[in-house]
């Protein structure tokens, strides 16, 4: 059973912003947003790590739990998608979520946010594949061409690890036992677990 | 007969008990459902879509599933040596990107047991993620809240929000329609005991009567807009689908946002029109103590001035209320201006939360204004109450009238 999931290896990220990047290139994401963000932790001091985080694609996601207008929904394969049509930008889904992913282009007039935005794990969105519509509101659509995002895809390190949770977490666990270090799969019992106990 | 005994009485209005005892029975039936509702346990999202494969050629893409193919493109993010895209390295061929395309779908089937089945950790799984914890650290993206990695409270404050509030706010504002139904239907309405004299005083001028009204209606659709904010998804999805609800929705959060500014003038004049009246008195003790008569149809309720304490308590509901109210949604209508993501949440909460609390209020404003109580809605409405009525429920302010010689110009 395919689930797919991002995993961060802290101790390859480099903290190149390419992720970030090529997201919002690929994507044409308008300003004032950013899908994917690079986070640096200790800055300067030892111990200090980066870690890539946009949308975890939460199990259970709390986003779709507290959409009041079913804008926000979850595929068989773990992906939380939006549907820009039905959005009214409450901002709900921004309070719930755990990883700051929802964003909002404060655009328009009386403090109105706009329509949300967010990581679509580069699967477009409910439009018709790679049509023009579901560029222009949801970024290119890579999955439907059986493609990962390209945030992962292109990280020259390969610290950013996309697809099917199980087979990146295997390689994620053979590259720790190769070097004999890791902090671990950051985000993952908060987005993929939250109901076991540490 | 003596001045004592009521000519009018309550169980009279055979009428409004009637509608009262049907209206009671619907609202018993939302508030059963809702209280079920509260204690349904799982409440887990559910996937609703689903991702089929076609091929670019032929029609031979049934037999492989779409996380097949995703699954060998993953194999590209292992290590170099071991598959593509470097030269020589073997590229599994599902995963060349090129030959099969990936449809997303409405899922037929119910995505429950997908999960349940995600939600369980398997022990390898388990030993590498990292416990829940508040990560913070900077980051060189020039957006607000870029330095956040992880928040767990999130799915707490989903908790808050969506499995508590919601459900806990219908069912005061169901509960306590409830109990006012009941009472209409058992007690009647309250009467003028004494009934109508035919002659009438004046108790609100023009500009109290106008400003009431603006502020209002202004919290009325406040109200229906915010309700179908909160409630849209039982309310209006079911019964009318999603598209309607989405519109429904797009059109309530400008309406929303559209009804502040009049509510807020209109609170800010009333609280200049009637403050002073409203300060709390020795007087609206004895009065509470007695309920203000309301559960006997006897002429001789406690005695009260201009307002009496019941209306006080509307008063100061409605001015510490809505104060809270446009406070917390002037700070929701500009993140991050003073408040972070946290404390964002919480006034989210509060807003919510008394949002419920003040529709339940005033429903009970909105009922002894009206049916509640025989002749209380011409005060609002035309400005004059009939004599009586005043001398059972104001007899002070009544008085107040006659030595100022006010009440010549009545009736």
């Amino acid at each position: 059973m395919t689930r797919l999931k991002f995993l961060c290896d802290a101790e390859r990220c480099i903290e190149c912003n390419a992720c970030a990047t090529v997201c919002k290139n690929e994507h044409e994401v308008p300003w004032g947003m950013v899908r994917r963000r690079v986070v640096t932790i200790n800055d300067g001091e030892p111990g200090e790590k980066s870690i890539a985080v946009s949308c975890m694609h939460c199990t259970d996601a709390p986003c779709v739990a507290v959409c009041p207008t079913s804008t926000l929904y979850q595929t068989d394969l773990g992906v939380v998608l939006h549907d820009k049509d039905t959005c009214i930008g409450c901002g709900y889904c921004f309070y719930a979520c755990p990883f700051g992913a929802p964003q909002y282009p404060q655009e328009t007039l009386f403090g109105s946010r706009g329509k949300m935005d967010k990581c679509t794990y580069c699967a477009g969105g409910p439009e018709e594949n790679g049509s023009e519509a579901e560029f222009r509101k949801y970024g290119r659509n890579r999955i439907a061409e059986g493609k990962l995002p390209i945030c992962a895809e292109v990280c020259s390190t390969r610290a950013l690890l996309a697809g099917d949770g199980e087979t990146i977490g295997e390689i994620y666990r053979e590259r720790v036992i190769h070097r004999g270090f890791g902090s671990g799969a950051w985000g993952w019992k908060t987005a993929y677990y939250p109901e076991q106990d540490t | 007969m003596t001045d004592q005994t009521p000519v009018v009485r309550g169980r009279d209005f055979t009428g409004y008990r009637i509608g009262g005892a049907i209206a009671a029975l619907l609202l018993l039936v939302a508030m059963v459902w809702q209280v079920v509702a509260l204690f349904d346990g799982e409440t887990v999202t559910v996937p609703e879509s689903h991702w089929r494969v076609s091929a670019a050629q032929g029609d031979y893409g049934a037999e492989v599933i779409a996380g097949e193919v995703l699954e060998a493109r993953t194999r590209f993010m292992d290590e170099r040596f071991r598959t593509g895209p470097s030269p020589g390295a073997e590229a599994p061929e599902l995963a060349r990107g090129d030959r099969y395309f990936l449809i997303e779908e409405r899922m037929e089937a119910e995505g429950r047991d997908l999960t349940r089945a995600w939600l369980t950790a398997d022990a390898r799984a388990l030993e590498m993620s990292r416990p829940s914890e508040r990560v913070i650290g900077i980051s060189s993206l020039p957006y607000p809240n870029a330095e956040l990695f992880e928040r767990p409270e999130g799915r707490d404050w989903r908790f808050g929000l969506a499995d508590f509030i919601t459900h806990l706010g219908a069912i005061a504002i169901l509960g306590f329609s409830l109990l006012l139904a009941l009472i209409l239907a058992l007690r009647g309405r309250v009467p003028i005991a004494k009934g109508r004299s035919g002659r009438t005083v004046k108790r609100f001028n023009f500009l109290e009567r106008a400003n009431h009204w603006m502020t209002a209606s202004s919290f009325i659709m406040l109200a229906l807009t915010g309700i179908v904010i909160a409630y849209g998804d039982t309310l209006i999805r079911i019964p009318f689908g999603e598209e309607a609800q989405g519109t429904l929705a797009l059109w309530s959060s400008w309406t929303h946002a559209l009804f502040f500014p009049p509510f807020t003038l209109g609170l800010f004049v009333m609280i200049l029109l009637w403050t002073w009246r409203n300060l709390p008195s020795r007087l609206d003790l004895a009065w509470l103590a007695r309920a203000g008569g309301f559960f006997s149809d006897d002429p001789d309720n406690p005695p009260a001035r201009k307002f009496n304490a019941g209306q006080k308590l509307i008063f100061w509901s409605a001015v510490l209320g809505g104060v809270a109210m446009i406070a917390t949604g002037v700070t929701l209508m500009f993140p991050y201006f003073w408040a972070d993501l946290e404390v964002m949440g919480w006034v989210m909460l509060v807003h919510a939360t008394l949002a419920t609390l003040l529709i339940a209020i005033f429903i009970g404003h909105i009922y002894i204004g009206t049916v509640g109580m025989q002749g209380a809605i011409w005060a609002m409405w035309g400005g004059k109450v009939d004599r009586n009525w005043a001398e059972e429920h104001h007899v002070l302010w009544l008085k107040e009238l006659e030595t100022r010689g006010a009440t010549a110009r009545g009736g």
